[in-house]
């Protein structure tokens, strides 16, 4: 029996997706897709990947976060960028582009040599974290770091940024901002575990990588698709759908 | 362990699956405890709730799997991720919200003062339910007293129902306990005024949707298969950016337009986090002019119609039996004959068989025995329901009834005519979407066959929204998609908690009442009144002394201006219940503020909620409720999940507001009993349920009810639910609860009611979405006829003017109850903008005092770049707004985002309460919180309807919803 299947077939019209094909289509990498691969130490080295074509900018990712990492009021160790951008070459005023934000935990972490005490370092596994006994709230590192990941915790005085929630993986769970993706733009896992599914994706989708500021060579852990290169800095003169308060780029 | 799949529980904490209510998706989550302190520590999603997660686990993994389930164990976590959205995350903070009211109060001052007195559970019950000279302001009716089932309101007015109506009760949401509310004021207490908030939120659609499907009371309605459609066009309504179930929704978007399967629109007058750059291939974003959607949708309608692209070989099946056997789930009556001679009596009626001379018993003539009738190629008319052959769909003809000769046509031929009413341009000059894109989506909305779809909500909330809906969702009718996999689709619906069984029946009681008479909202024909029989009589049947709204549901809306007024009637008591009216209702708080202080206009307002809101503030009592992880209840999604399901609500962690003499904490169902106590009312107390041997058992708990609701649910179906297992129990905390389950249920029941609490409901495993034997088809479909031309709408009259419905879609421009275009009140002239709202991805009405107030502070108002440069203004800048209804200071943000001459309101912000204000309860001063005041608030800047006399608020004349689209407004500088 035929069975909601007996489409009517129309011929081809002009007018065939006029209203999609108008949009803007974001311009490709101006710098080579990056390359993530360490060298095959086989240790386990953790790795992000935003997929921000599935990402639909509703925070999930900035408030688990906020709540998992007691996060003081007005600081964010992730958040999502939202912007409304001015649209000139599409059938669409405008669009909404969304970049979730965090630290790169580069293999070239810039805020490591300015740490006058040795308190920022790099893990075995890759995270850069803080030791909070010996950080003295310098604001160096806070300063050095081109993404804006870090900023002093106005309760503890201390440095503070994202940590891959380093407590949670050791445990073995994901980050909270993964667990919680509701877009599942959010992949976590070891780069250098062939069979996981961090690896297996950032090998098939590799020519569309991107990362942020890839010219600096910070080597960032934190890959991306769908980047556009306008909003990977400090964003003057775009519009933002909403502001948060104290945030420095959005 | 991440390598081993071993798991080792933190013996310091509990995970429970239990419900959010964050917003009213009412998801599924798992709730992180600290056993010591009984403090939440954090919320994500739960891994068998569809609305959570996708797939979602089958029940029969252990509650242990789940949890290594959403581990880094072979990436388990990130395959079956299963989530809480911004606001989901950020819920727990009203746990311990310095705002939450803890003990009963009352008023120590004049309403709305914020002055309050702790009051005893005794003392509360006492003076609510016998009166008195309660507030020094002389004597006050008690509810015993007021629980009149014999006198009537008005002896002139019998129609009206007896006094105990003029006790009304106003909630929200069904937050999974409204079926307890209703048992005691609509079954027991006897009052038939029990509504929610449906004509304040998105009602319009709703009510589109109803004319659609055939019921304008229930108003069913269905949403894109997302999981498998190729095309959505989404008509005000923002996917992944609001909406109900908000991250179902956003989720499949995110996956459908990421692998490239699906291409979406957005069409709104204000750009939205449904649009997303980095898919722009995939979607698009259409701005319109607010309230104009039904010129969009009548221009696609004209262009489908005169270009073939309608699937009139669909539409022309008569029934579901022919239809099916066609291969199609699902049928319209755009073959059904209608009388379309004018001035008729019956026009806008159908044809019936009695018409004709079939055999119809008296009693039977227009009613569901009286067959509707088509037309055969034959050129013969035969009875609808059992036609083997398809209708003629353009079959206009002049009949003769009753002697004289009357034109019939086809709904069919009716939309048609409604569609060509104007041509595709000057379609487009009012909704300011150009002719190519209009012509652009008629045409894709029509290349792929059933896997596309179109749907509306919020933004439906104009001053014409119901036959904007009513349009948007037609579209659906012409394509043939209802029922179809990758269509548009049915809820699977829940398990029946308070069903007559199958364990125990939860329906009917000894004593029960059945309440009659009018509703407050007027939500019934006039024609049935005494009012019309009086006019009538006098020779002068309209106007009526104000609207009637036959073709809607309960009206929140209209109850307090009318209460207030006495029109109907007026109120003697009101409770409201976790709603908040005045914040949320377009325009009334103006109309309404001052009368509402007035103990001698309403003598007692009750509130039950664990907050003080806008409205609440103005209440005489507010006793506390339990607030979400605190409380029971049975939930299933509102829409969108394809297959059933029920959400579990339990105290995974003890309520914190003060106990009752008997020991349990006080919230809406322990002060109910205790009222049902003091006045002794049935189906409460002792021997109040039974079971289906006929024993009988006592309602005198909370566990009472919903354990024996749970039983009901988890031996629903073929076969009841497994047990759960110690280890279950455990690691889900229900352990807590288990002397309740072992105390309250038979010992063959309290493990599968058990085995519910551990996974947090019962769920229909995903794989059934579509039916077994037709793949192609959903398994839960809608079987009644889609009502191209409904017929309950079509010989509706307008109370004022006297004048008819059309009873199909159509384009008609925004206007007052008697049909005065807005624009011709409130001109372009004097009024250049617009306002529209828009919900927030993260703030709701409520959720103000939590985090997320940290990380999105206020709502400034989006204008454009051309408005805003005529002023001189620039993002960040202060401005004032004003409506002919009110003025309100914002700040603005100026981007492209949104349509030229309109200016967005983001909903969430402009609070006088919940934090906004402190409270002096006692000697305690709540703490004062300045920031949770920023922003500005839509509702308080609605209009009045000149056409009323002004002292009612804008509504739809058909839906009675509020109107928030399309306000006309003017930006000034400060």
């Amino acid at each position: 029996m035929k069975s909601c299947s007996d489409l009517p077939v129309f011929p081809a019209s002009p007018s065939r997706r006029a209203f999609l094909r108008g949009a803007t289509v974001l311009s490709a990498a101006a710098a080579a897709a990056p390359v993530p691969a360490v060298a095959g130490t086989g240790k386990k080295q953790w790795a992000m990947l935003v997929d921000v074509r599935k990402c639909i900018g509703c925070q999930a990712c900035t408030v688990s976060c906020i709540q998992e990492n007691a996060v003081p009021e007005g600081s964010f160790r992730t958040v999502v960028s939202t912007y409304s951008v001015k649209l000139t070459d599409s059938a669409q005023p405008a669009g909404t582009y969304v970049l979730p934000r965090l630290c790169n935990h580069c293999d070239n972490p810039p805020c490591i040599p300015v740490c006058p005490v040795g308190a920022t370092y790099k893990r075995e596994d890759g995270i850069v974290a803080v030791d909070g006994d010996l950080c003295v709230g310098c604001a160096y590192c806070v300063q050095a770091c081109p993404y804006d990941a870090r900023f002093i915790n106005h309760e503890t005085n201390k440095a503070d940024k994202c940590t891959f929630c380093a407590h949670r993986v050791d445990a073995g769970l994901l980050p909270a901002c993964v667990e919680t993706c509701v877009g599942g733009a959010r992949i976590f896992g070891d780069i250098n575990d062939p069979e996981g599914e961090l690896a297996s994706r950032l090998k098939e989708t590799q020519p569309q990588l991107k990362v942020l500021k890839p010219e600096l060579e910070t080597a960032p852990r934190v890959f991306y698709i769908g980047l556009d290169e306008r909003f990977t800095g400090k964003v003057e003169g775009q519009g933002t759908l909403w502001k948060p308060r104290n945030l420095p780029h959005a | 362990d991440p390598v081993s799949g071993d798991f080792t529980p933190n013996p310091r904490q509990q995970v429970s699956y239990t419900a959010c209510l964050g917003c009213t998706t009412q998801c599924g989550v798992r709730v992180r405890i600290d056993k010591a302190s009984g403090q939440v520590i954090r919320v994500v999603g739960n891994p068998y709730s569809p609305l959570s997660t996708e797939p979602h686990l089958p029940m029969k993994v252990s509650v242990k799997e789940s949890l290594v389930a959403m581990s880094r164990f072979q990436d388990k976590g990130l395959a079956g991720r299963s989530t809480a959205c911004g606001r989901g995350n950020a819920a727990m903070d009203q746990m311990s919200s310095p705002f939450r009211v803890l003990t009963p109060m009352k008023r120590a001052g004049p309403r709305n003062s914020g002055q309050w007195q702790p009051i005893s559970f005794e003392q509360l019950v006492k003076e609510v339910v016998e009166g008195g000279d309660l507030f020094g302001e002389g004597h006050v009716d008690g509810l015993a007293a007021l629980r009149d089932l014999e006198r009537p309101i008005d002896a002139e007015a019998p129609e009206l129902g007896k006094r105990v109506n003029q006790v009304a009760v106003l909630t929200s949401v069904n937050d999974g306990r409204e079926n307890f509310s209703r048992r005691f004021w609509n079954q027991a207490y006897g009052t038939l005024n029990h509504v929610g908030h449906g004509s304040y939120c998105g009602g319009a659609y709703r009510s589109g949707s109803g004319a659609l499907f055939g019921d304008v009371k229930k108003m069913p309605h269905a949403k894109p298969d997302l999981a498998n459609a190729e095309f959505v066009l989404f008509i005000g309504t923002a996917p992944g950016n609001a909406g109900n179930p908000f991250k179902r929704t956003g989720g499949m978007l995110a996956k459908g337009r990421a692998e490239g399967r699906l291409d979406y629109v957005v069409v709104d007058p204000v750009l939205n986090n449904s649009h997303n750059l980095a898919a722009a291939e995939h979607g698009r974003w259409v701005p319109i002019r607010p309230g104009t959607d039904g010129a969009l949708v009548m221009g696609m309608m004209r262009w489908m119609f005169d270009n073939d692209r309608v699937n009139t070989a669909y539409l022309a099946w008569p029934n579901l039996k022919a239809a099916q056997a066609a291969g199609e789930p699902s049928f319209t009556n755009a073959g059904w004959l209608v009388i379309a001679e004018d001035g008729h009596p019956r026009q806008g009626r159908f044809l019936r068989g009695s018409d004709i001379g079939m055999a119809v018993a008296a009693e039977d003539k227009y009613k569901d025995a009286d067959p509707y009738l088509i037309a055969t190629a034959g050129g013969e008319l035969v009875a609808a329901e059992t036609a083997a052959e398809p209708a003629v769909l353009e079959a206009t003809r002049v009949i003769e009834l009753g002697g004289k000769p009357v034109t019939v046509k086809t709904p069919f031929e009716l939309l048609r005519e409604s569609a060509r009413a104007q041509s595709i341009d000057e379609y487009s000059a009012i909704c300011g979407i150009p002719e190519e894109v209009i012509t652009g989506l008629a045409d894709e909305f029509t290349r792929h066959g059933r896997k596309a779809s179109a749907v509306a909500h919020g933004g439906m909330m104009a001053g014409n929204g119901f036959y904007n809906a009513y349009a948007v969702v037609t579209l659906n009718a012409l394509i043939g998609n209802l029922n179809c996999k990758g269509g548009f689709v049915m809820n699977g619906g829940g398990f029946k908690d308070n069903g007559a069984g199958p364990r125990y029946d939860l329906e009917t009681f000894p004593g029960m009442l059945k309440p009659a008479g009018t509703p407050l909202g007027r939500n019934v024909p006039y024609e049935r009144s005494a009012e019309f029989k009086r006019r009538q009589a006098e020779g002068k049947a309209y106007p009526a002394t104000d609207a009637w709204f036959p073709n809607a549901p309960g009206l929140g809306t209209e109850w307090f201006p009318g209460a207030l007024r006495g029109y109907p009637y007026g109120l003697k008591a009101l409770i409201l219940w976790s709603c908040n009216p005045l914040y949320g209702i377009t325009g009334v708080r103006p109309l309404i503020e001052k009368d509402l202080a007035d103990p001698k206009k309403l003598p007692l307002i009750v509130s039950v909620d664990p907050l003080i809101n806008e409205s609440n503030a103005f209440a005489d009592y507010i006793v506390p409720d339990s607030l979400m992880y605190e409380s029971w209840g049975w939930t299933a999604p509102w829409n969108g999940v394809p297959t059933k399901a029920t959400t579990a609500r339990w105290p995974v962690v003890e309520p914190k507001a003060v106990k009752t003499p008997d020991g349990a904490a006080i919230g809406m169902e322990t002060f109910y009993l205790a009222l049902a106590k003091a006045m002794q009312l049935p189906g409460f107390g002792a021997g109040a349920i039974a079971d289906m041997d006929g024993k009988r058992y006592p309602l005198d708990t909370p566990e009472d009810w919903y354990l024996r609701g749970g039983a009901n649910i988890a031996f629903a179906g073929k076969a009841p639910v497994g047990e759960a297992s110690d280890e279950d129990l455990q690691l889900s905390g229900v352990e807590r609860i288990r002397p309740q389950l072992e105390g309250v249920l038979k010992a063959e029941e309290w493990r599968k009611v058990a085995f519910l609490f551990t996974r947090g409901g019962r769920y229909q495993p995903a794989s059934e979405a579509q039916d077994a034997e037709q793949p192609e088809w959903q398994a839960h479909r809608f079987t009644k006829p889609l009502w191209l031309w409904n017929e309950t709408i079509g010989s509706a009259r307008n109370t004022l003017t006297g004048a008819r419905f059309r009873g199909c879609a159509q384009w008609t421009p925004p206007a007052f109850y008697d049909g005065t275009p807005v624009r011709r009140v409130h001109s372009e002239a004097d009024w250049p903008l617009q306002i529209v709202s828009y919900k927030s991805a993260l703030q709701n009405s409520y959720s103000i005092a939590t985090r997320i107030t940290g990380l999105h502070p206020d709502n400034p108002v989006v204008v454009h770049p051309a408005d805003a440069a005529a002023l001189g203004l620039q993002s960040g800048d202060t401005a004032r707004i004003r409506t002919p209804g009110g003025a309100a200071e914002c700040t603005v943000i100026v981007h492209e985002g949104v349509v030229p001459g309109v200016m967005a309101v983001e909903h969430g912000y402009g609070h006088r309460e919940l934090g906004a204000r402190a409270h002096r309860i006692g000697d305690q001063v709540q703490p004062d919180r300045p920031d949770l005041r920023a922003g500005i608030n839509l509702n308080e800047l609605g209009l009045s309807d000149p056409t009323r006399g002004g002292k009612v608020i804008w509504v739809d004349a058909v839906s009675g919803t509020a109107v928030r689209q399309g306000i006309p407004a003017r930006l000034e500088r400060v």
